[in-house]
């Protein structure tokens, strides 16, 4: 595997992962601003934008874009998440130069058809509707909005409801017109074809395309709402999220969280499965969301339990909570938690789309290539006392989040209130 | 619009490049298979052990036991402690996991090449010799109670049941894997010992390893293994045939906030790998992408769907294809009379060239990309060989060539009529 870093004319970072081999090609164009960037009343442009990119875009139709797609058997998807726009193509590696010159061609050049928006816009409103089935879902949206309230980070990508419902051309043009100008970077792996610069610039009209290289720089804060909330649904179990804003990716404290992610949410002999599943038979699903953020990232405790052991469950989540915060992991607990970390990074870099993935997500941020073989080794430097120094200074207000039943959510709020009084 | 559709000219499917080792196929003294897939490049090695104990083969009263004896066995073995695999294959770099179908159970690890041979040691001792503890059989039982009591939270889980009940009466297919409530309750520790004894047998298991392999040799460590040590038992079980019935039924579901229109048929099974290989072009043809018939009529046309999918589903006894439209209560009736139609209008006029093509592409990329990860690879190879299917990894591509328009009008398309399948509607309470 080698790697090339070039520059597209107009300032676009240009990634090539070189792995011959499975003859496929992985491409991941990561633009700067995701729905975080949605103006306020319009809440949902972002992912918006990013579904009718595919509707169309040079000499495309819809119909005639995913013609050519689907009949190479290609895959194609563009996703906004909260952070940025991210941009996806996998092919057959011979297919590559039929399909590269669509990347930028859809950054550019999108057609942004009336008819084709309202179809999208209405696909979102629908999905926004059908996600209140899951109760995980419903326990989510709420946690957000007491971490985020009307910040940047307090809406669903897919947006709310009664502001995607305005949203037209006008936004989606003003919004495509800005794609890419705060940062975009473009990373290849796999079998990578000749003069790859020549297509990937194909379709191209007025000149290159001019943008930057993702800067490091501060994004969207947390604000602080309440710290209890809960949701009344008939079902039979509770569902539990305990969490907090923390930290962006790559700043110094994050790498001391994902190794306590490590310790207690990765893997079957992780703290929270061990001590929540496995010695009190609790709950199926137990873990931690931590994902990368641009931001103050959330962290968070979630489970789901039976109604009548609702008690019982708060109970010893803010128990592990708690000691998160009172006892430093023991040093067999820390060298567990490094040697997940570690092959953590070895399973994530197994096919090509996953290698192409996780860098176009480190440089999107702003952060050098070569940032998780560097957090690999910093990480063996940390010390237990390090970690519980970081928890204690960002996990010290965790807020809770409940959905089900009205009985199990009193039993559980009790068992808070009497935390709160301590 | 400022251009017309033009479809790509259709293009031969192209080989593996470059050709995928085939696997080699060793036995072990008591007849347990051994199949191994070298991939130099990958990063970690896949071991998944596979063996013919589904929840189908579950007696009535031993409902939920195939699964419930999945999450037990990582309680702990004869050698190792309750939470010791998982610590140790951890502490490796690796992780595992399990799955328990209708046919059959895995257990799988993915483990970094240097620390293969101690995991594989490991694994073998965990799944062969498990302990079943009383206390931690207790408090696992409240642990998939709990797994049954999520699962009954999603309202689409519950429909998908619903649908396999009525669809597949009187066949295992139509009861849940996770068992009932009540028969989980009475489960005890002598029942699932025995489960597993009659079931977990040399003829019944197969391993599959995929990764890099220089350094090991697992014929000889094997040998000396708790897989070597399994007793051979009579005829593998293999599961009695499903005869699919055919019937409508609406449900009412707290809860739900869109409708479903969900249809089950009756495709031929595993065994058929020829058959297989067209009904997966079938369903892709009809429903994967935008230009599938079914999602360009029902979502880009007409809007009548949120989502349209038809998933195939390989199984023992005969394969099932599933439908699900996701939809608006007040569109249902036109949802089920485009899908009637999608379907006349194929058995009038078969598909085009370019759509079967097209669908070629699709399945065939998308086999390849899934080979590209040592644990898709190991997942495929071994459970083929654990029903007696030894081909090797380019032969689904070769398969796939023998299918053209007028053999899937012929002998497929006919199967997918919905007078033939089972129609669940799902509305809201």
């Amino acid at each position: 595997m080698t790697v090339e870093a070039r520059t597209l004319a107009g300032g676009c970072p240009l990634w090539l992962i070189h792995r011959p081999g499975p003859a496929i090609l992985s491409a991941k164009l990561w633009l700067r601003g995701g729905s975080s960037g949605d103006r306020p009343g319009e809440r949902g442009a972002a992912q918006l934008l990013a579904g009718v990119l595919s509707r169309g875009c040079g000499p495309f139709s819809g119909d005639a874009l995913a013609d050519l797609v689907e009949g190479l058997g290609a895959g194609l998807r563009c996703d906004a998440s909260e952070d940025g726009t991210l941009i996806s193509l996998k092919c057959a590696s011979d297919d590559a130069p039929q399909l590269l010159p669509l990347l930028l061609q859809l950054v550019r050049r999108p057609w942004l058809v009336d008819d084709q928006i309202d179809l999208e816009r209405q696909l979102n409103l629908q999905t926004l509707q059908r996600q209140k089935e899951d109760p995980f879902q419903l326990a989510h949206d709420q946690l957000r909005q007491q971490l985020y309230g009307q910040g940047p980070y307090g809406h669903d990508p897919l947006g709310v409801e009664p502001e995607l419902q305005q949203l037209g051309r006008e936004a989606l043009e003003r919004q495509a017109a800005a794609l890419g100008q705060a940062g975009a970077v473009l990373v290849l792996a796999g079998e990578i074809p000749e003069a790859v610069e020549e297509l990937l610039l194909g379709g191209q009209e007025g000149g290159a395309w001019a943008t930057v290289p993702p800067q490091r720089q501060a994004g969207p804060g947390g604000s602080s709402g309440d710290h209890f909330a809960a949701s009344q649904d008939e079902t039979e179990q509770l569902v539990l999220m305990l969490g907090t804003s923390t930290v962006p990716m790559g700043s110094a404290q994050a790498l001391a969280l994902r190794l306590l992610h490590c310790h207690l949410g990765i893997g079957m002999s992780s703290r929270l499965f061990v001590a929540l599943r496995e010695e009190h038979g609790l709950a199926y699903d137990v873990g931690v969301h931590y994902p990368a953020r641009l931001g103050a990232a959330p962290f968070v405790f979630h489970l789901s339990s039976s109604s009548e052991r609702a008690e019982e469950a708060t109970s010893e989540l803010l128990r592990e909570w708690q000691r998160l915060l009172e006892q430093p992991l023991s040093p067999e607990e820390l060298e567990l938690a490094l040697a997940k970390f570690r092959g953590q990074e070895a399973l994530g870099r197994q096919t090509c789309s996953q290698l192409a993935d996780r860098h176009a997500l480190v440089l999107g941020h702003g952060l050098p290539f070569d940032f998780a073989d560097r957090c690999l080794e910093q990480a063996a430097e940390l010390t237990p006392g390090q970690l519980q120094a970081v928890a204690q200074e960002l996990l010290g207000a965790p807020c809770l989040s409940l959905c089900g039943p009205a009985a199990a959510i009193a039993s559980a709020e009790r068992v808070w209130q009497r935390r709160q009084l301590r | 619009m400022k251009l017309s559709s033009q479809p790509e000219p259709a293009l031969p499917i192209q080989p593996l490049p470059p050709p995928l080792p085939d696997p080699q196929r060793q036995s072990l003294s008591n007849g347990v298979e051994l199949v191994q897939l070298h991939l130099p490049q990958a990063p970690v090695l896949c071991l998944d052990f596979w063996c013919r104990a589904g929840s189908a083969l579950e007696r009535q009263e031993e409902s939920g036991l195939a699964h419930f004896l999945e999450h037990m066995v990582f309680k702990g073995s004869t050698t190792l402690a309750a939470g010791e695999f998982d610590r140790r294959v951890e502490a490796l770099g690796g992780n595992s996991n399990a799955a328990t179908g209708f046919d059959d159970v895995h257990y799988h690890v993915l483990i970094p090449p240097p620390a293969a041979a101690e995991a594989l040691e490991l694994l073998l001792d965990l799944v062969l010799q498990p302990r079943l503890d009383g206390d931690d059989f207790a408090m696992e039982r409240q642990v998939v109670l709990e797994e049954l009591a999520q699962s009954e939270d999603q309202p689409e889980e519950v429909a998908f049941q619903e649908l396999l009940r009525q669809a597949c009466p009187d066949h295992p297919y139509g009861l849940p894997i996770l068992g009932r409530r009540e028969a989980l309750e009475a489960h005890r520790p002598e029942l699932m010992a025995a489960f597993h004894a009659s079931h977990y047998r040399a003829d019944s298991c197969c391993l599959a390893i995929a990764g890099p392999l220089h350094e090991l040799d697992l014929l000889q460590r094997l040998e000396d293994s708790a897989l070597a040590r399994l007793p051979a038992g009579g005829s593998p079980w293999t599961p009695r045939p499903l005869a699919l019935q055919a019937g409508a039924c609406t449900l009412e579901l707290p809860r739900l906030e869109a409708a479903r229109l969900l249809m089950a048929w009756q495709l031929p099974a595993a065994a058929h790998q020829d058959a297989v290989v067209g009904v997966d072009l079938l369903t892709t043809l009809l429903a994967e992408g935008r230009r599938s018939r079914l999602v360009q009529r029902l979502r880009e046309e007409l809007r009548l769907v949120e989502s349209i999918d038809l998933d195939l589903n390989v199984l023992e006894a005969g394969s099932l294809v599933l439908l699900e439209a996701v939809c608006d209560p007040a569109h249902l009736d036109r949802v089920q009379s485009e899908v009637q139609r999608v379907w006349n209008e194929l058995m009038d006029t078969p598909p085009a060239e370019a759509e079967l093509e097209r669908a070629k592409r699709l399945v065939g990329n998308g086999y390849r990309f899934g080979l590209e990860a040592a644990g898709s690879v190991a997942g495929l190879v071994g459970n083929s060989s654990l029903w007696g299917r030894r081909h090797n990894l380019q032969a689904p591509l070769d398969w796939m060539d023998r299918w053209d328009c007028a053999r899937l009008s012929r002998e497929l398309i006919p199967l997918l009529d919905p007078q033939l399948g089972f129609s669940l509607r799902a509305v809201p309470a």
